[in-house]
């Protein structure tokens, strides 16, 4: 471990407190891994490739395509059944997100904010 | 190194059981117990499978709990948690501490209750089973376990034109074979239409495409190769057990139809065993889901990637057919009490073995495969078993 990485990881570790504060103004944000390119849109210690500790934070694109999708009807307690959740491709990175209307697969979708009707924020694409 | 033997096997029936966790895991040791003809005294170390006993029981520290209860206080006790993959990785753990010489004889078992009979309801019982999501970027969207075996399937549906008939009939298999199991928890036929005018759960998943909350337990007693002579099991070898693990969440994962840790789990014990998937004659794979078994069938190279889901029409997979997957019924028809789950797959697969398994036996099954997933398919044990006779 070289001195410079240490130096990185101070700067450079994005927390859920700040993921979540951000997603509440309405932006994505996510880590790109300066060892090996891996994109992530759930921040963490090291990266989930090849374990450097080098993450820089980076703003994560608004446009993606559904990669796969799923109705939940039958919904954990907390929540009213009936809504998407989709893992959306944005390019580098891929997000899970609830998803509006009723795009499929390869469909292109948006970014529109948080989620606003579960107790803790989610992204929303539509 | 000590090779390893299954000496002792035993399971309750899985279904709904009002018992307390202590009393129901009795019946499974005691069974093996006596399947092995062994005694309390003759076991060094206890392995326990147990999932969610804190969130659905208020009861931890169960190892000891129950060791006491069947009268083995004292020895070492440990508990794992694995999400659905609990047990076996009690059995791997239990396996390598026998092959190691820490321990000659071992009782592993698993138990769990997740029926109604918990005080918990569908909503609740759903919330504390999406708890082995990520708590901050899955479980606020309101993924689901069947919502998570959704999108990997849906995905395997666009990418190799997996059809929902496809998947009923997986489930039209698990339920006949289901049948013939007097352990099962469903008994009864079901047809592709009984499944396809089912109500969905999460898409592209009907009710009949999951399986049912369960109570049960399962155990199982492991020594050497050198003192199962001594007991009165008929022994069953361990010739091969990988583990292997993926990444959570599931959209950071690679490719979301390889269920990777499964991949790379089978791979370790078919080295291990020396063996390669055309060798076997009877495998147990995690159905939780009509979905999960196409692609474990996949990801244990039994067909090629984008025929898991041709393999239960065709009748590839069928207890007749050409690999018989899920002879007891899988998770699917025989039940799925998370902590028992992985233990019970043993306990099957050493009756095939052992040429015990009634009408469901396969014919002069010599090697068997147990494929047993946890979570979004971050874990997976994969354990090969072999007939001594």
């Amino acid at each position: 471990m070289s001195a410079t990485s240490d130096d990185d990881r101070a700067n450079e570790v994005l927390t859920h407190a700040e993921w979540a504060a951000a997603l509440a103004d309405g932006e994505l944000l996510g880590q790109r891994c300066s060892d090996c390119g891996h994109e992530t849109a759930a921040p963490k210690a090291a990266c989930a490739r090849c374990g450097s500790r080098s993450l820089e934070t980076v703003s994560l694109p608004t446009e993606g395509v559904v990669y796969s999708e799923t109705t939940v009807a039958v919904a954990p307690a907390g929540f009213e059944g009936g809504y998407r959740v989709a893992v959306i491709d944005l390019g580098e990175a891929r997000v899970l997100a609830r998803l509006e209307g009723d795009a499929g697969i390869g469909d292109s979708v948006e970014f529109v904010g948080p989620l606003e009707d579960g107790e803790e924020p989610a992204p929303l694409f539509a | 190194m000590t090779d390893v033997r299954v000496v002792g096997v035993g399971m309750t029936d899985f279904g709904v059981h009002e018992q307390p966790l202590p009393e129901l895991f009795a019946d499974a040791a005691f069974e093996a117990f006596d399947d092995a003809g062994v005694e309390g005294a003759d076991v060094d170390a206890f392995y326990l499978g147990n999932a969610m006993g804190g969130q659905t029981e208020r009861d931890t520290h169960l190892a000891p709990t129950l060791a006491t209860h069947i009268g083995i206080a004292g020895v070492p006790c440990q508990r794992y948690e694995d999400a659905c993959a609990t047990s076996s990785n009690a059995f791997k753990h239990a396996v390598r501490a026998v092959e190691a010489g820490d321990h000659d004889v071992v009782l592993v078992g698993g138990v769990e209750r997740c029926t109604p009979v918990t005080g918990l309801d569908t909503p609740e019982m759903t919330s504390v089973f999406a708890s082995a999501a990520h708590r901050q970027y899955e479980q606020p969207t309101g993924l689901t376990f069947p919502g998570v075996f959704g999108l990997l399937t849906t995905r395997h549906m666009h990418e190799y034109g997996t059809t929902e008939e496809d998947l009923a009939a997986v489930a039209v298999k698990n339920h006949r074979h289901g049948t013939l199991n007097p352990r099962a928890q469903f008994g009864k036929e079901i047809s592709v239409d009984d499944v396809l005018e089912g109500p969905v759960v999460a898409s592209p998943f009907r009710l009949m495409d999951c399986c049912p909350f369960s109570d049960g337990a399962a155990a199982v007693v492991v020594t050497s190769d050198e003192l199962a002579e001594t007991f009165d099991g008929e022994p069953v070898g361990v010739s091969g057990i990988g583990h292997a693990t993926d990444v959570i969440p599931l959209a950071d994962k690679a490719d979301l139809t390889a269920t990777r840790s499964a991949r790379d789990a089978a791979s370790e014990a078919y080295e291990a065993a020396g063996i390669g998937p055309d060798e076997l004659d009877v495998v147990e794979v995690h159905d939780c889901f009509t979905g999960a078994e196409v692609l474990a069938i996949e990801a244990l190279d039994l067909v090629e990637d984008g025929e898991g889901g041709r393999a239960a029409v065709e009748g590839t997979t069928a207890l007749e057919g050409r690999i018989p997957v899920n002879p007891s019924g899988g998770l699917k028809a025989k039940g799925h009490p998370i902590g028992a789950t992985g233990v019970a797959q043993l306990v099957e697969l050493t009756e095939q073995l052992r040429g015990d398994a009634g009408r469901r036996q396969v014919e002069g099954a010599e090697r068997a495969l147990a494929h047993n997933l946890g979570g979004d398919a971050a874990t997976t044990v994969v354990t090969i078993l072999e007939g001594m006779a």
